[in-house]
């Protein structure tokens, strides 16, 4: 096998992120040394409890929110599903409706069709040609069962940030509670709960470089949600398990990596996405830059080439070296192409001919280079073997 | 052993990296055969040179994925040279095979290049010509179609709600998904004009190639207008406005939805 192991040109960082080494220093004395049970009354306990909630008052400080505000979880799924099952089991009683967006993470709607399942009603709300919803749409489709409203806070796969702030006002003067999931925006966009006043929030580890197998649920003071794993009562009753130390401790650490870090980052990959973006659009013919012009997350590029597929793409970014992704079916397990792309308005054939870049902390100005010199070449190539591409 | 979706095989890498006999072929004594749909995300056309009932040549376009792209170039180097009862015999698994297996997800791959293949050999022995895909085929599916000649579902509940049967002006369509469906060239021409004006403009058309002054139809190709072709238009939905269509491919005899803002039907009364 001549495969490399490792790209040396990694931009694929909305897929999975490196934990960053400062996190993994802070998290190592909580495995084998700090191992105490938060439960426990004796002195190791004790002190599990106090790095529990120091961590916990660093997530939350990391998005405005209260300590008792976070909930730890197993992953941003598990979120999900607390926030969106467990608040309609809440609610059942006032309504049974509950609208979420076209563009949504699968995660939200695979529990929506659950819901379906389950005697609720799910009302889709479309978006516009950049994947954003439009708030007059959502309004259209609030009737008087409808009870909550879950919304990306941004694409993980076009980079569109929503109107977030708008959508929580909306929906707080309509009485209907909003969860979002943050976690393609959590560090790469300011979030702050008292500014845009969601009522439940998804956030992952691993997407501020920290560990896997650690989320968190914000759940505004006063929202009630049903739990859905049951046992020893962790986690103020909303999620029972012996807390998972090491990588919460890891997670703090991360969040508060990433709050310090967060401004002059951001700005750092704004120039490489702006770069790759031009560069792109300028030397490739017939090729489109999806998602939305401006009100997109500063590391995400995302493009389509006429006349040529995905897969073909990122298999021959592979061969230089360069890791991607793509809203290609022929990538994806179902074989059908990217929802967020079809719900843009987009064409199939166009959905299959997509090209997803996404920077992150380890990314450096040369990676972008390596993109431009190897890209038009390979969209180049295989339009020469494309019968769709009308040579001119 | 299992593989996962982009776990292929050296030999497939190396057809994919270097495909063979890529290309077209002319002349009296060439087949083509086309597969696929680019809906799905995969197209194939085989030509076979035919002498003596033998394969003598032969090349592929494909527009697909990786292992699109290395079976169609295998099963060039598999048949050459062959007769056409031999190479009718190639069947999907022999191209696989060849490749040192596919991973099971792109199976209905391989599928491709045997259907396009065996189309190939099929359409040589009717007497059908790679011209023909062109010009004999008919050019209209489906007789009359080009204008619906009473209201699309939906259009009148939608008109004045992103729904259009003149043209309206491009300025309030700013910024909107707008679908402008064949009804001639005056169609076109709005097609082309409303590009300039905002990011989305589909021109559907149930021809494969729509009847239009050359001009027009160069001036359509150079702009960023989508062009649907061999497509109808079946039904307008939405929410008290126009959000999305009903199209109805005819080639495949299927039908999706596409999201939209507006529809524009021109309709001259």
């Amino acid at each position: 096998m001549e495969a490399e192991l490792k790209s040396d040109v990694y931009l694929d960082y909305q897929s999975s992120k490196p934990v960053d080494p400062r996190v993994v220093e802070a998290m190592t004395p909580y495995f084998s040394e700090l191992f105490g049970n938060p439960s426990s009354l004796h002195l190791d306990g004790d002190r599990a409890t106090e790095v529990l909630e120091s961590s916990r008052e660093k997530i939350a400080r990391f998005i405005g929110a209260d300590n008792r505000e976070i909930i730890f979880t197993s992953s941003a799924t598990e979120s999900n599903n607390l926030a969106v099952i467990g608040y309609a089991m809440r609610k059942k009683g006032k309504g049974n409706h509950i609208i979420i967006s076209e563009v949504e993470h699968i995660s939200i709607l695979n529990i929506a069709k659950y819901l379906e399942k389950n005697g609720f009603e799910v009302t889709r709300v479309p978006v516009d040609q950049y994947a954003r919803v439009n708030l007059k749409k959502i309004e259209a489709r609030i009737n008087e069962r409808t009870i909550l409203a879950s919304i990306g806070y941004a694409s993980n796969e076009v980079g569109t940030v929503q109107p977030m702030a708008e959508i929580a006002d909306l929906l707080n003067s309509k009485g209907v509670a909003l969860h979002t999931d943050a976690v393609a925006a959590e560090g790469l966009i300011p979030i702050d709960v008292r500014e845009v006043p969601v009522d439940l929030m998804s956030l992952s580890s691993n997407d501020i470089y920290g560990p896997r197998g650690l989320g968190v649920l914000y759940v505004k003071k006063g929202t009630g949600v049903a739990p859905m794993i049951l046992g020893g009562g962790q986690e103020r009753g909303l999620r029972s398990g012996t807390e998972n130390m090491p990588a919460i401790v890891g997670m703090a650490k991360a969040a508060e990596i990433t709050g310090d870090e967060m401004t002059g980052e951001t700005s750092r990959l704004a120039t490489y996405r702006d770069r790759l973006i031009k560069g792109v659009l300028e030397t490739i013919p017939k090729s489109y830059l999806n998602g939305h012009p401006s009100e997109r997350l500063p590391n995400n590029a995302h493009f389509r080439f006429d006349a040529v597929e995905g897969e073909s793409l990122l298999l021959s970014l592979k061969d230089k070296g360069i890791s991607a992704s793509t809203g290609s079916a022929c990538s994806s397990k179902t074989l059908e192409p990217s929802h967020t792309l079809i719900a843009s308005g987009l064409l199939h054939e166009e959905a299959h001919g997509s090209l997803e870049f996404t920077f992150g902390r380890f990314n450096r100005d040369s990676d972008v280079d390596r993109v431009l010199e190897a890209l038009p070449g390979i969209v180049e190539r295989l339009r020469g073997l494309s019968p769709l591409y009308e040579k001119e | 052993m299992s593989m996962k979706s982009t776990q292929y095989s050296e030999k497939t890498l190396d057809h994919f990296r270097n495909p063979r006999n890529v290309g077209t072929l002319e002349g009296d004594d060439v087949a083509m055969g086309r597969v696929g749909n680019p809906v799905c995300g995969d197209l194939m056309e085989i030509y076979i040179r035919i002498e003596d009932d033998r394969i003598k040549d032969i090349a592929f376009q494909t527009f697909g994925c990786g292992s699109a792209v290395a079976t169609s170039s295998m099963i060039t180097e598999l048949v050459k040279g062959m007769t056409l009862d031999e190479a009718m015999k190639v069947t999907r698994s022999s191209v696989a095979d060849a490749l040192d297996g596919l991973p099971p997800v792109k199976m209905h791959c391989s599928n491709l290049a045997a259907d396009a293949l065996h189309a190939a050999i099929k359409n040589w022995r009717e007497g059908i010509r790679p011209k023909d895909f062109s010009t004999e085929f008919p050019t209209y599916v489906g007789k009359g179609c080009s204008t619906p000649s009473h209201p699309v579902k939906g259009e009148e509940e939608f008109l004045g709600k992103g729904a259009y049967n003149n043209k309206p002006d491009p300025s309030e369509l700013l910024d909107k998904r707008v679908l402008v469906f064949d009804t001639g060239d005056e169609s076109a021409k709005f097609a082309v004009e409303l590009d300039k004006h905002t990011g989305r403009v589909i021109f559907m058309t149930p021809s494969k190639e729509p009847a239009m002054d050359a001009g027009l139809k160069m001036e359509l190709k150079k702009s960023d207008v989508k062009v649907l072709y061999e497509s109808n238009l079946t039904e307008i939905k939405g929410e008290g406005e126009v959000e999305k269509v009903v199209v109805n491919d005819l080639d495949e005899d299927n039908q999706y939805e596409l999201f939209v803002d507006a529809v524009v039907i021109i309709r001259e009364d």
